[in-house]
């Protein structure tokens, strides 16, 4: 209960440093640009249940869907513009839309990027009875000849899922676009497609791993910088086997471009003491992510830092323009 | 008659439909070889032959549309694309009370079944939807729950 | 198989204490009433109530028996505005209105509503049997299933189909096409290139199910309606108090027994739900029934089962995969899926033996809700078969309402609502013009799962073709398409049966 207390007390500091913007949040809402039960609801959870003691009332969460979140996004820029309530969920996959203008004209500065739900990793992932017992096996196998593997993932040609297989297929010296790719309709199916054969290597990620830890899979790789905390201290890096492939898919929020600074600060306050609180962390952990505590500024770098790579990728597989 | 006027501004749409599935769907690169082009274009081409088929031998006998049903039917299409319009901005409750009421009264109901039907529908639809359900309607200028 | 028993023992321990069995009740009461609103069907019924079930704090094993209760609720709930109304509820209730509909305009609400609730109840029940005793084994046919084969599975699909032809088959296909062609608009899901979408965001993850099954259906009803009224041509329908008999359930056995095997293996696969298993059981029902049967669409009791049974099983059938794999099948399962892991249970191989207590209680809770779906909802169907006798001045618009609440509550984007009057002016034109919607329903349905498994298989092959041809499943898939289209037309030719007569009884 202290714990509890102490996160109040911070709160409460938090907002004070803020000062008069305190009375602007008075309902807040965390968007879901999605239908109900996909990640961006899980995003939504994570502020919803991690911060219940912070807020002014009960945060309420709400769908905007269609477009891939094309639709919340314009309409975070058109009508919602200075909402103060409203942050509005986005993922890794949200940047990469943005950037090849499935969202429409807009650009990196059209959102103020807020602070981090939390992060999963990058997976490379075969049968348990596959051949490839490393990720150097894999390797090997892809540079003799890109297209004696198949690789699946769960979304299409210039997805975040697809970019992971082109990473792999980059760091083995191969063109992506020479590799051979199934593209699934989400993480599922193609989970389902690695286990029936018709794919050999699942590009998917960490987190949903968690319930096929039992033998049936092997995970070659977490494309992660460091490797992850139990039950995934097993799995090794693809850094630590000398392949240079990092994926981190983040999940945050953001907030409509012309919110004031003074709530911005306000709401970045209330995330940094978030990121502190063990109950917090334990929502995190609860919903499948790994810790990203990340807010204000340093959040904002994180995301262009990211959008910059995703970029690479896109411009070299000829999905956009190379400004 | 109206089978043949129907596949023409069918045939019209699905020419339109074919074209831009043979010159501007492209994928930068594509791992099958179709391709996102190929199977809308084989739509195309199999819809054109069903409408030229329909041409040639239309079947319906008629199309009765009395201008009394016509203008029924205009006005109810007029309801509902202003019940879509007002539907967010007004809330759920004040554009279904105005539909539901505007609706049944130009059906046949008295206006005071109409205003109670609205009354009815509106509130009733409300708490039933958003309180006991909990889903999302959108709650417009009234408080909502 | 003494596993299997010990373990439904203690699922039945868990399911039946009076907390949880009160859950179950309760739950089934509420997902009939959000399954009877079109559009909310039990995927969006489970993943609207998900949260609030989370939020009373109970148990993991209690939470979870909530949750099927109001899946099954809502499953059945989309019955009620199918059958009545001729709006379907959800996806797989599309079939639901071909036959059901028309025994309620011929007096016969209460005997559709309540042969619909036995249907169900039978599908789920054999479903769940199926699953206690094959479940695993029947997960690794299920993940084996390659997209080559989900090719053929879509070829005999549409094989069955084609005994939806009515009066004139160009129409039919034209149809049929419409509906693949409103189905690739959208970002392409191998390339994630767009097409047709004009710019328009809201059209980028393509038109929603949802959205064409309310718009062609219920607004094209509503629009037919009007139009009726207009003439004066609405007959008034007499409150009937007709109910399911056992001639009625002798008459459908066979009808049931397939269905249901059919709907729980659709529904063991991955990727293919309720609407995939209702149509093809509808369209093997029909392929079944003598050539100059012309019941079906008439209101025939057979046309009616068979998508209500292979619905639910498919229900069933889709938590194979999910419990046994922790692979989910179907949206719904998804969201189940993602309610184990909020409760910090992760499903898979080991599900069984570190928390049999929430595996074995679910699956008797499935048995439970079954049979307490049946006793809420028998008694009720007079009640519901009433809301035919409201006057069609407020029948009218509460369509509209309950539309519009069912659209907006789950897609909450209003520019779904102007499609949905789109489509209703489309379905209505092409009703009036002799067109059956059905076809159209279907190529929407199976062109985008046919499509996209086409160019799956053939990314997987590096473009050979030989892929189609590679395992037994699709053989015997595209043999059974084959007698599906050659059998009914072989078999008309040399004898007459006389069922046809004696089906109006």
């Amino acid at each position: 209960m202290s714990n509890k207390t102490t996160v109040i007390l911070a709160a409460m500091m938090g907002l004070g440093l803020a000062g008069t913007a305190m009375a602007e949040i008075t309902k807040p809402e965390c968007v879901a640009p999605a239908k109900p039960g996909g990640g961006f609801d899980l995003t939504c959870r994570v502020v919803q249940t991690g911060m219940e003691a912070m807020l002014p009332r009960a945060l309420e969460v709400t769908f905007m869907p269609g477009g891939i979140g094309a639709v919340a996004f314009n309409e975070f820029n058109t009508s919602r513009t200075d909402d103060p309530n409203a942050l509005v969920a986005f993922s890794t996959g949200s940047i990469l839309n943005l950037l090849v203008g499935k969202y429409g004209e807009y650009s990196l500065d059209d959102a103020r990027w807020l602070a981090g739900a939390g992060v999963d990793y990058g997976a490379v992932i075969v049968k348990a009875d596959s051949p490839f017992q490393t990720l150097a096996d894999l390797m090997a196998a892809m540079s003799a000849d890109p297209t004696s593997v198949v690789l699946g993932a769960g979304g299409s040609v210039g997805s975040q899922d697809w970019m992971k297989a082109a990473l792999i297929a980059k760091a083995a010296g191969a063109d992506p676009k020479a590799m051979r790719y199934a593209a699934f309709d989400g993480g599922g199916e193609a989970l389902a497609g690695l286990l029936g054969g018709a794919i050999q290597v699942y590009t998917g990620d960490m987190a949903e791993m968690a319930a096929h830890l039992d033998g049936s899979l092997r995970i070659l790789a977490a494309l992660s910088e460091e490797r992850l905390p139990a039950p995934y201290a097993e799995v090794p890096t693809a850094k630590e086997q000398g392949v240079d492939a990092v994926w981190p898919i983040m999940r945050g929020y953001y907030l409509g471009k012309n919110v004031s600074d003074a709530d911005y600060a306000t709401w970045v306050a209330m995330f940094t003491t978030a990121h502190a609180d063990a109950g917090f962390q334990k929502v995190q952990a609860e919903k499948g992510l790994f810790p990203l505590p990340l807010a204000g500024a340093a959040f904002d770098a994180a995301v262009r830092a990211q959008a910059d790579t995703l970029k690479t990728l896109a411009v070299e597989a000829g999905l956009m323009p190379a400004n | 008659m109206s089978d043949r006027i129907f596949a023409a501004a069918l045939g019209i749409i699905v020419l339109i439909y074919g074209w831009i599935a043979l010159n501007t769907i492209k994928a930068p690169f594509q791992y099958d070889p179709l391709g996102p082009e190929s199977w809308p274009q084989l739509l195309a081409l199999v819809m054109l032959i069903c409408l030229a088929l329909l041409l040639w031998r239309p079947d319906a006998a008629g199309f009765d549309l009395t201008q009394p049903s016509a203008l029924r039917l205009l006005a109810m299409l007029g309801l509902l694309i202003g019940y879509a319009l007002l539907f967010k901005p007004l809330g759920f409750i004040l554009a279904t009370f105005a539909f539901a009421a505007l609706n049944s009264r130009m059906l046949g109901a008295s206006w005071r079944g109409a205003l109670a039907f609205g009354f009815g529908m509106g509130v009733g639809g409300y708490v039933i939807s958003a309180g006991l359900l909990d889903l999302n309607l959108p709650d417009g200028p009234l408080p909502g729950f | 198989m003494t596993e299997v028993f010990s373990g439904l023992a203690t699922g039945f321990s868990v399911a039946l204490q009076p907390f949880n069995l009160m859950l179950v009740l309760f739950g089934c009461f509420f997902g009939t009433l959000i399954g009877a609103l079109p559009g909310i069907g039990p995927i969006n019924g489970v993943a609207i109530l998900l949260p609030i079930a989370y939020s009373l704090g109970f148990p993991p094993e209690s939470a979870l028996i909530l949750l099927a209760g109001i899946y099954y609720g809502a499953e059945y709930g989309g019955r009620i505005s199918s059958i009545l109304l001729n709006v379907p509820g959800d996806a797989g209730a599309v079939m639901t209105t071909l036959d059901g509909n028309p025994m309620a305009r011929n007096g016969q609400a209460g005997k559709a509503l309540s042969l619909s609730a036995l249907a169900s109840f039978i599908g789920g029940t054999v479903a769940v049997v199926l699953m206690t005793a094959f479940g695993p084994l029947l997960a690794q046919f299920g993940v084996g299933f390659q997209p080559s084969d989900y090719v053929a599975l879509m070829i005999f699909a549409f094989a069955t189909l084609a005994s939806l032809v009515g009066a004139n088959p160009i129409k039919t296909l034209i149809g049929a096409v419409l509906g693949l062609m409103l189905a690739t608009i959208g970002v392409d899901s191998n390339t994630g290139v767009m097409r047709f979408t004009f710019g328009v965001p809201d059209l980028l993850s393509g038109i929603d199910f949802l959205v064409v099954v309310i718009g062609l259906f219920g607004m094209a009803e509503l629009f037919h309606l009007v139009e009726q009224q207009a003439r004066g041509a609405v007959k008034s329908i007499p409150v009937d108090r007709t109910f399911v008999s056992w001639a009625d359930i002798l008459y459908v056995r066979w009808t049931l027994v397939r269905a249901s095997l059919i709907g729980f293996i659709v529904g063991v696969l991955p990727g293919t739900g309720a609407s995939v298993a209702s149509a093809v059981s509808y369209g093997v029902e029909r392929r079944m029934a003598a050539p100059d049967d012309k019941m079906f669409g008439q209101g025939d009791r057979r046309g009616l089962a068979a998508p209500e049974a292979a619905n639910n099983a498919s229900a069933g059938g889709a938590m194979v995969p999910m419990l046994t794999l922790g692979i989910p099948g179907s949206g719904t399962t998804a969201i189940l899926l993602g309610a184990l892991l909020m409760f910090n249970i992760t499903p898979g191989p080991q599900l069984f033996s570190q928390h049999p207590e929430i595996a074995w209680g679910l699956i008797a809770s499935m048995y439970i809700g079954n049979v307490a779906l049946l006793v809420i909802n028998l008694p009720m169907v007079g009640l519901f078969a009433r809301l035919l006798t409201i006057p069609q001045h407020y029948l009218t618009p509460l369509i509209a309402i309950l539309a519009f609440i069912g659209i907006y509550t789950i897609v909450g984007n209003p520019f779904d609502l102007y499609m949905i009057i789109a489509l209703g002016c489309m379905g209505w034109l092409l009703r009036k013009l002799d067109f059956s919607l059905a076809p159209v329903i279907l190529g929407f349905v199976l062109g985008a799962l046919f499509e996209d498994n086409l160019r799956r298989a053939l990314s997987i092959s590096g473009g050979d073709w030989g892929i189609l041809l590679s395992t037994w499943e699709s053989y015997l898939l595209y043999a059974l398409s084959m007698g599906v289209v050659i059998g009914p037309w072989w078999r008309g030719r040399p004898r007459r049966r006389g069922e046809g007569a004696a089906d109006k009884a």
